[in-house]
């Protein structure tokens, strides 16, 4: 799909999260303030929607659930957050925000505990 | 039956009887499964079956929306082996030391109705027990099958005596079975301590506590461990207790009691959420502030601690957990800051 507008940049207020139909794949625009990212609208953890459990301040995105949490800006897993953060490339042209969309981004727990040869979960 | 777990941190293995949960046992043998309620509501303590088979024992436990049972997920604390089993967890799987949780059976003296749905009982236990200040157990009784669990309002070490706050529910089967006709002299069965949301005076912080009607028991065990160690001599404590009504208010005199050996450092706020407070502070004891709206609100509001470098506790309903996590980020506490305790 390459570049693929996902919505206006004024669309996601700051510090808030918001959830876009791109072609029928899902994702969550985050607006930390500094900058934006494109991530899938789940958490990674048990999967909960983040449009809803998604806190966005001081450039960290927190999961109300269970408190997982990322730095925005630098992807750093904050406290007992265990796995990363998948995002989008993402980019911002005359006011409009492009995702960089080669296939949908999801966390997968067979994929990722069941093939220990293939598998940046146990590293 | 040997259950192995595959996690982040490698394999590690424990015995488990047939008879026994997955989740209880690996805790007994001090292994870090994660759990949050262990008793079949949040999820937590997913895992994966690869191999081996285990007996489901509440299949409608709330749990199972988070889960896929056709690739073999299971809730750890709702399953029994019945064959060795090699489980895969998703999270690091390590050993600890302290306070091991067991099963001890326990007998139930003095339980005393404090509110038309609130009741304080104390159960005497076959063994004694030390636990952290916040920290819950899961209780049984013959015939209610799944633990139930409920917060210790006191805090001793090896004490044989746990005292416990029961809220009662319509069609809450032990809140139910408690109420229904004198208990005392009953018989438990107790598996714990469990629960992370736990004190320690070491750590050496200001703390806050957010607590909505039942959630107030294992601050009442803060506020005691905090007592006998004088960790307001040095600290500063904001306690916010969210109830309907005056009515529904518990543990009053307790609360002022801690308030007069705080030097001043603990503030204790009453928040009202179903009546207007009528005065700033609590009539009989004016040492405790009286709030109305809706705890989270009022705490984030009038705190003056709500910020970085404190520690929060925040235990209720998972509605009111929820709201008060979410303004407690908002107002600036970092996620690693907060502990929290949901009571479904």
């Amino acid at each position: 799909m390459a570049w693929t507008r996902i919505c206006r940049a004024d669309e996601v207020p700051e510090n808030s999260v918001r959830k876009f139909n791109v072609s029928g794949i899902q994702i969550l625009v985050v607006n930390y303030g500094q900058g934006f990212r494109a991530v899938p609208p789940v958490c990674p953890h048990m999967e909960e929607p983040l449009e809803e459990s998604g806190i966005v301040a001081r450039c960290v995105l927190t999961c109300s659930k269970h408190l997982w949490s990322w730095n925005l800006e630098t992807l750093e897993l904050q406290g007992e957050t265990e796995r990363p953060l998948k995002t989008y490339q993402l980019k911002q042209e005359a006011g409009v925000l492009l995702a960089n969309i080669e296939q949908e981004l999801v966390y997968e727990f067979e994929t990722e505990i069941g093939d220990q040869s293939d598998d940046d979960f146990f590293k | 039956m040997k259950i192995t777990i595959q996690s982040k941190a490698g394999e590690t293995a424990f015995d488990c009887g047939e008879n026994e949960i997955i989740l209880h046992s690996g805790l007994g043998s001090g292994l870090t499964l994660p759990y949050e309620c262990a008793s079949g509501t949040c999820g937590t303590c997913r895992a994966r079956v690869k191999l081996g088979t285990v007996e489901v024992q509440w299949r409608e436990a709330p749990g199972y929306l988070h889960l896929k049972p056709d690739k073999g997920d299971i809730l750890m604390c709702q399953s029994r082996p019945r064959s060795d089993c090699f489980l895969q967890v998703l999270s690091q799987v390590k050993i600890f030391e302290k306070f091991r949780p067991q099963v001890r059976h326990g007998t139930i003296e003095n339980l005393r109705r404090l509110t038309k749905d609130l009741a304080h009982f104390m159960v005497r236990l076959s063994s004694p027990m030390s636990f952290e200040a916040g920290q819950f157990v899961l209780v049984e009784t013959d015939g209610l099958s799944g633990g139930r669990a409920y917060s210790m309002v006191n805090f001793a070490s090896e004490t044989d005596r746990i005292d416990l706050l029961l809220k009662r529910k319509p069609n809450g089967g032990f809140s139910e079975w408690l109420f229904a006709q004198e208990r005392v002299g009953a018989n438990l069965r107790i598996f714990g301590p469990l629960g992370r949301a736990a004190f320690r005076p070491e750590e050496d912080r200001d703390i806050v506590c957010i607590g909505g009607g039942s959630g107030i028991a294992g601050m009442m065990s803060i506020l005691e461990r905090a007592a006998q160690v004088d960790y307001f001599l040095r600290h500063r404590g904001e306690m916010f207790f969210g109830f309907r009504t005056l009515d529904d208010c518990v543990y009053l005199s307790q609360l002022a009691r801690y308030s007069a050996l705080a030097h001043g450092n603990l503030d204790i706020t009453i928040v009202l959420s179903d009546e207007p407070a009528k005065t700033r502070v609590h009539v009989q004891y004016p040492m405790l502030k009286l709030a109305s709206g809706l705890v989270h609100d009022v705490a984030v509001r009038c705190s003056g601690l709500v910020q970085d470098s404190c520690l929060t506790f925040v235990a209720g309903p998972p509605i009111m957990v929820d709201c008060a996590i979410r303004a407690l980020i908002v107002a600036g506490v970092n996620a690693g800051s907060i502990r929290y305790d949901k009571f479904s």
